[in-house]
């Protein structure tokens, strides 16, 4: 998916093949590019936020090999090679990950802005430690922020979830 | 939106080194990108070129060897946090990454950067500082090792030189009776106080002192003054001596009033903080 | 913020007086300050300022106005300038009293310094730790001037 913009002969474009959501994307960037804004402008994947945009709130997080990253704060050719995942790419064939419906279920979001950035944390989360304690889980978590619900709701999904995903297992 | 720039790749310490020698100030090196990105973002840096040092190999080891523990400035805080060799030689070391920041400054963020960056608002060098760390520092065909004491000089300025690459740490292997904590108190995004103590105890005794406060000032600071009036002395008296040590440490660290607090408040700060580090070490 | 220097210089106060208007003697003192004109004698100058923490540097085009002047006793003037690449701007208050004690001149600055915009984000405390430095070493390489000269 070429950008077509006219460029100067000198600009310097690196080709970007990577997995998003399970499937292979191969894009041309340039080194100054933001992953947030090719997810959200290029790719038109706007679960991801912009919000502080200096990586303390965690709105942008997203999982490049499975770990949590800024999107506001990473160069996009830096997933060369990676495997992304946004939250549009969680649920699987319509049916919603454990994560999502314990949100969903026990009030984990009010405004819902900081929510795909939550559940994606929460996921690496548990993918590393499927059976955190609570102060683990705040440990983790500390860097993503929600103005809305004093994180209660929060901690009880994802705990629920994780109940749910190791019953899974 | 960053303005553009150019990226370099180099694969090897001295292309990155020549780089850097090239094209100066227009040039910086670029790892995890967490400090760094941010400035620009803000638009009071700019680069024509970046160069990523990412591909290079070899930097981002951590071993123990020869009574020295070596660590990569490549080493990302989250390598460092889950590493299992540094947990058995240098928990306090562990236990300062696992609280750097936040899960993703720490799966991209690297020591060396955080390091060479330098801000005054940061937690590694500190402790490296009262663990008796040196940085080893490479140009194209010359090395050199600079101890923690002389690394950093002063507010985002360490003493590394334009064409120069950070590209290990080395720490000597503490002994069985060394003892080290590091404490940091805060409540904004960054660190406003921080403060080290490492020492052997031997026979009841604690010797070899080394205190480090951080993130009060511009930059890290051993405290000697303050060493000494605990070297030598019984575990006891050492403990009578901390209020002293702390007003001393207080005073030293060269505290700016900020938002982080007051330049009294820092400094009281820095007492509560040392107080806390020795009585945990010393336990 | 607000900054206060007095230096003292083993020199008679009308040499003093003299110097601080020879503008660009004067000016070579500002660590960071270069190429001072004159624009109108005795009132108007400008001058460029180049100041850097580590990485961060900032270059302020910089007018200054003299707003009183009191013959060899007080200078009352003004400066301020923008980097328009960083969004920064700066605004320095300046008082100069000289008086004469024991043969030496006593020269204090008063300075009120306010730096707005971009910059201000580096942190309240780092700005005043390089003004400082910048006015004392101001202080220092006019004593030196003027000692040293014949």
């Amino acid at each position: 998916m070429a950008k077509a913009m006219s460029r100067r002969s000198d600009t310097q474009s690196i080709p970007v093949s990577f997995t998003l959501n399970g499937r292979l994307q191969e894009l041309d960037v340039e080194p100054h590019e933001l992953l947030l804004d090719v997810v959200r402008e290029h790719l038109g994947l706007t679960g991801v936020k912009r919000s502080c945009d200096v990586q303390v709130c965690g709105a942008c997080t997203l999982l490049v090999d499975g770990r949590p990253v800024s999107a506001c704060t990473t160069l996009a050719f830096e997933v060369r090679g990676r495997s992304v995942l946004t939250i549009e790419g969680l649920a699987q064939d319509g049916k919603l990950h454990p994560l999502q419906q314990a949100f969903i279920e026990h009030g984990g979001f009010q405004c819902g802005f900081c929510t795909p950035g939550m559940i994606l944390a929460a996921k690496a989360l548990l993918d590393e430690n499927p059976n955190p304690s609570e102060a683990e889980l705040k440990h983790f978590m500390h860097g993503n922020l929600c103005r809305c619900t004093g994180y209660k709701k929060i901690i009880e999904s994802i705990m629920a979830a994780a109940k749910t995903m190791r019953s899974n297992a | 939106m960053l303005r553009r720039f150019r990226l370099e790749e180099p694969e090897t310490v001295a292309e990155a080194a020549e780089l850097l020698g090239r094209f100066g100030e227009s040039a910086k090196l670029y790892a995890g990108g967490t400090e760094l990105l941010l400035a620009m973002k803000e638009g009071l840096v700019q680069y024509e070129r970046l160069v990523n040092v990412k591909n290079l190999k070899g930097l981002d080891d951590i071993a123990a060897q020869n009574g020295t523990i070596t660590i990569g400035a490549l080493c990302t805080h989250r390598q460092l946090e889950s590493s299992v060799a540094l947990l058995d030689k240098l928990p306090a070391l562990v236990k300062l990454e696992q609280n750097v920041a936040n899960v993703r400054v720490r799966q991209v963020g690297t020591i060396g950067g955080n390091l060479c960056f330098a801000e005054p608002h940061a937690d590694p060098g500190t402790l490296l500082m009262a663990l008796g760390a040196t940085m080893v520092a490479e140009k194209v065909s010359s090395k050199r090792e600079i101890a923690a004491k002389e690394f950093f000089v002063d507010a985002y300025e360490t003493s590394l030189a334009d064409d120069e690459m950070l590209t290990e740490i080395r720490i000597p292997t503490p002994g069985v009776n060394a003892r080290s904590a590091y404490l940091k108190f805060g409540y904004l995004e960054r660190p406003s106080v921080g403060v080290a103590v490492a020492f052997k105890l031997d026979g009841g005794r604690v010797g070899e002192v080394k205190i480090a406060v951080g993130c009060a000032g511009p930059a890290p600071r051993r405290v000697e003054e303050a060493e000494a009036l605990l070297e030598g002395k019984s575990s006891a008296e050492a403990l009578q001596s901390l209020a002293p040590a702390g007003v001393i440490a207080g005073r030293a660290s060269q505290a700016i009033s900020d938002l982080h607090g007051s330049q009294e408040y820092k400094e009281h700060i820095v007492g509560v903080l040392l107080k806390r580090t020795f009585q945990s070490a010393i336990s | 913020m607000q900054f206060e220097k007095e230096v003292e210089i083993l020199a008679p106060r009308e040499k003093v007086w003299n110097f601080i208007w020879d503008v660009n003697r004067f000016i070579a003192c500002v660590p960071g300050c270069k190429e001072a004109k004159t624009i109108e004698e005795g009132k108007k100058y400008s001058a460029t300022m180049i100041e850097k923490v580590g990485p961060f540097k900032v270059e302020f085009p910089t007018s200054i106005e003299v707003l009183e002047r009191q013959e060899l006793t007080h200078i009352r003037a003004q400066a301020s300038g923008a980097d328009n690449k960083i969004g920064s701007r700066m605004k320095l208050d300046l008082d100069v009293n000289l008086r004469e004690q024991d043969g030496k001149t006593i020269v204090k600055f008063v300075a009120g310094v306010d730096i707005l915009g971009k910059l201000a984000a580096l942190g309240h405390g780092i700005i005043k730790r390089k003004a400082d430095q910048v006015l004392d070493e101001f202080a220092q390489a006019v004593k030196k001037n003027l000692e040293g000269a014949s």
